[in-house]
């Protein structure tokens, strides 16, 4: 004890990294806690999603998948969407999480298609072709963190990390990323608190998520009665119209930028552009997809959007467009349940359109 | 700087780095400089008050060594404690002096306030200088003649905010002694470095997010099993919190050769409010023992003279702590329970030893020390009444803790006894590499799944 005490301490205290490192990735880097996650929270819905989609893989090998993309505003459902694409022999598939973002949609692609050659397309709903500058800046949304966490290799600690340009967001993802209990910690607890409950849930969900998704039934509730006075910035809301529609309302359509700062352009340009690159030798197309953007449509040159990342990337070999106009029709109030996302209505016209469009890409496209 | 941020572990690793890298001679200016610096982050203005009694005192006691007992003498340790209590009244009890005299002159509560920040670790180092200077004139310690050294025991910054205490024989006996330490003192202070910051992330400040929920809005929050629920949570808080400080101050100081006494010996074991006492804050219960209850007359003038004695003691305890009649009430309920105890027991030495009673005399001591927290924690006299009166005479209510607080708490003390009838503590300390190491990442692994990592939540001792 008494001799090289140094030497002692310093084992010591390397053996200590390395047991914490080893119980982490013991509990967190293998599917021991990844199979009780709470399916409700982030961590778990992107989990379910991705263990739904793998299972459709393996039971139904299929040349024509083409799979989805996008956060909640990519409202449709592939069951009707199929019905129409029967023809085709498509087979649409949606792996989008409501709140998630490009940077999430990576590792659940790579996690989906790791040889970059199981789909025929791969396709993203974005609400504009050009890059209009959010409140919410998709480079600082560290929820990204709580989607991924449990699919983060030790090699993407560091890119990982480094993808916020946030001192504090860049620190808080690498120690996540590192020891992912950190990130699961309010998930744990509920576990603790219930694990019986927790482990019965997660089976449950794991069996019956795909039915359920797949058979979702969107709310009737419209939003018929809204008007905006664009002139004056003034809106009239529907009769009974509650507060998730008004906050909606107000959030979409009702937005004055601050001057852009073009972090937009950065953020797609990153996060698309990792992922087209992933098929640029690859028979899949990447196809995006300008989504009905809300119950009225906001006026053009309302603000400014001096880039154009999406259509820059068009100029791909592997990269189209969906018409960029072709959804319009569908931005009337009946259509929509709130300021941002379609009914059962909106949904029930949107996803067959959306099935005939893709088709129509990759037809023109010789891509089948 | 708290002691569980980054930031801080950042300075200590320089301050280690630099200490050993620097000659022998100039490590205590490197360790002055590093404490100051460590103080001056809080509210470098406070500097020159610890400046000012830190000369105060280095002269006192040069003068308390050079006089023979007598007149002088006696001044200089009057003027030299009125410093002392002069500055620690002005900063700590001015406002509450204030209050209580508009209260009696029928005015505005806040007629005569002062907008005064209280310095940090004021309670702690007031204590210290003063028990230096005492000692000096019992001559008990030798005068410090070095003003650098002497600087340094009054602000060395392991325990310059809250202690623990230290007394100035332990401090210069280390100081002028100091050897290198051994891997048995690296791997001690490496263990306790970490079972405190264990103690303070993964339990106190969960503990602290129920507690805090619950006497944020007490009326809001009725039911006997949610006030003991909270106050249980506020019990477990600061004991974990104030002890994790402790192990971590203790473990600095090893780290650096130097070696504080204990602060806390499980105290939620205790099996009376005596053993309670002589377990919790050990560095501040012993000084008061030494400093006001002796001096009072301890136990030596008869039964009612030592209670009165046990509870001035406590009283001026519960002062200590703040400017308020609650800790004043806090102060007194346990001398109060110090002299019942005292009656009952009358002659015979307090029973600690574990017989099939010990259960239940520590789940009533616990039960016990539970009530008085309310008094420490609630924001007023009437909010500690109605807490009580939820305690004893509320309706059901609800547990506010989930089952993994008590979980966690269960863990503690299944440790707690381990520690108490084992010395596992010890036994890992001296453990093989492997062994200690395990010790060491399971409670890092405590931190990384039950600490509350971005919510700074400040130690409870550093308001004191």
């Amino acid at each position: 004890m008494r001799r090289r005490p140094a030497l002692r301490i310093a084992a010591a205290c390397f053996f200590a990294c390395v047991c914490l490192v080893g119980i982490d990735a013991l509990l967190f880097r293998t599917n021991l806690y990844r199979s009780i996650l709470e399916p409700d929270s982030s961590t778990g819905t992107f989990e379910l999603t991705l263990f739904r989609e793998q299972e459709f893989q393996k039971r139904h090998p299929n040349d024509r998948l083409v799979v989805t993309f996008g956060d909640s505003r990519f409202a449709y459902l592939p069951r009707l969407a199929n019905e129409i694409t029967a023809e085709s022999g498509l087979v649409l598939r949606h792996a989008g999480i409501g709140g998630s973002d490009a940077r999430t949609w990576y590792y659940m692609l790579r996690e989906l298609d790791p040889t970059a050659s199981r789909y025929r397309a791969v396709v993203f709903g974005v609400t504009d072709y050009d890059d209009e500058d959010e409140p919410l800046n998709p480079l600082l949304d560290i929820r990204a963190l709580h989607y991924v966490i449990a699919r983060l290799t030790w090699a993407d600690v560091v890119p990982f990390a480094l993808s916020f340009p946030d001192r504090h967001l860049r620190w808080e993802a690498l120690r996540g990323a590192v020891l992912k209990g950190i990130v699961l910690q309010t998930d744990i607890h509920d576990f603790l608190t219930h694990p019986k409950e927790r482990i019965h849930k997660a089976k449950v969900y794991r069996r019956f998520y795909d039915e359920w998704t797949y058979g979702f039934v969107e709310t009737d509730k419209t939003v018929e009665g809204l008007a905006i006075d664009w002139k004056n910035w003034t809106v009239q809301y529907p009769p009974g119209a509650d507060e998730n529609v008004r906050s909606t309302v107000e959030a979409n359509l009702m937005r004055r930028d601050d001057p852009p700062d073009g972090h937009m352009y950065k953020f797609r340009s990153e996060w698309f552009g990792r992922m087209i690159d992933r098929y640029r030798n690859s028979r899949t197309k990447v196809i995006f997809v300008r989504l009905p953007r809300g119950p009225i449509a906001r006026p053009e040159g309302l603000v400014q959007k001096p880039t154009h990342s999406i259509r820059d990337f068009a100029s791909r070999s592997n990269v189209l467009l969906a018409g960029e106009h072709i959804f319009e029709p569908l931005e009337q109030p009946a259509l929509f349940k709130d300021g941002d996302h379609l009914n059962r209505a909106g949904i029930a016209r949107f996803s067959p359109m959306l099935a005939r469009e893709i088709a129509r890409l990759l037809r023109e496209a010789h891509a089948f | 700087m708290l002691f569980n941020t980054t930031g801080f572990f950042v300075f200590l690793a320089v301050v280690l780095l630099l200490f050993y890298a620097c000659p022998r001679a100039l490590r205590r200016y490197l360790l002055l400089a590093a404490s100051y610096f460590f103080y001056g982050s809080w509210n470098y203005k406070f500097i020159v008050l610890l400046l000012t009694l830190t000369a105060i005192d280095y002269t006192a006691g040069i003068w308390l060594e050079r006089f023979r007992p007598g007149a002088k003498k006696r001044a200089v340790l009057i003027v030299s404690l009125c410093a002392n209590l002069g500055f620690l009244g002005f900063f700590k009890y001015y406002n509450f002096l204030a209050a209580n005299l508009a209260h009696l002159l029928g005015k505005p509560v806040n007629s005569f306030f002062l907008d005064i920040v209280l310095p940090l670790g004021i309670s702690f180092h007031t204590f210290q200088s003063m028990s230096y200077v005492v000692d000096v004139y019992r001559g008990e310690q030798p005068a410090v003649h070095s003003p650098i050294d002497y600087a340094l025991y009054i602000c060395f910054f392991p325990q310059l905010v809250a202690g623990p205490i230290v007394r100035a024989r332990n401090f210069f006996h280390d100081l002028y002694r100091w050897q290198r330490p051994s891997a048995e003192d690296v791997s001690r202070g490496l263990f306790l470095l970490t079972l405190g910051l264990t103690k303070k992330m993964a339990f106190a400040d969960q503990f602290a997010k129920v507690a805090n929920s619950y006497f944020a809005n007490v009326g809001a929050n009725p039911g006997m099993l949610t006030a003991w629920s909270g106050v249980c949570a506020f019990g477990l808080q600061i004991y974990f919190d104030f002890s994790g400080y402790t192990d971590m101050a203790i473990g600095m100081a090893k780290l650096l050769g130097f070696h504080f006494p204990i602060n806390f010996r499980r105290p939620y074991l205790a099996s009376s409010i005596t053993d309670f006492w002589r377990r919790w804050h050990i560095s501040l219960s012993t000084w008061l023992r030494d400093y006001l209850y002796i001096p009072l007359g301890g136990n030596r003038h008869g039964s009612w003279m030592t209670y009165r004695n046990l509870m001035l003691t406590m009283l001026m305890g519960g002062l200590w702590h703040g400017a308020s009649w609650n800790f004043m009430i806090w102060g007194g309920y346990h001398g109060a329970l110090l002299s019942v105890e005292r009656m009952l027991r009358g002659g015979r030495p307090d029973r600690e030893e574990w017989d099939w009673l010990y259960p239940l005399r520590a789940l009533l001591t616990f039960g016990l020390a539970q009530t008085g927290w309310v008094f420490f924690r609630a924001a007023n006299l009437t909010e500690s009444l109605h807490v009580l009166g939820q305690m004893y005479g509320g309706a059901r209510g609800h547990l506010l803790l989930e089952p993994w607080h008590i979980g966690l708490a269960l863990l503690a003390l299944v440790l707690a006894i381990g520690e108490e009838k084992r010395g596992w503590a010890e036994r890992i300390m001296k453990a093989p590499a492997p062994a200690y190491a395990c010790a060491l990442a399971l409670m890092f692994f405590c931190i990384e799944v039950f600490g509350v990592i971005d919510a700074s939540i400040p130690f409870i001792y550093f308001q004191f």
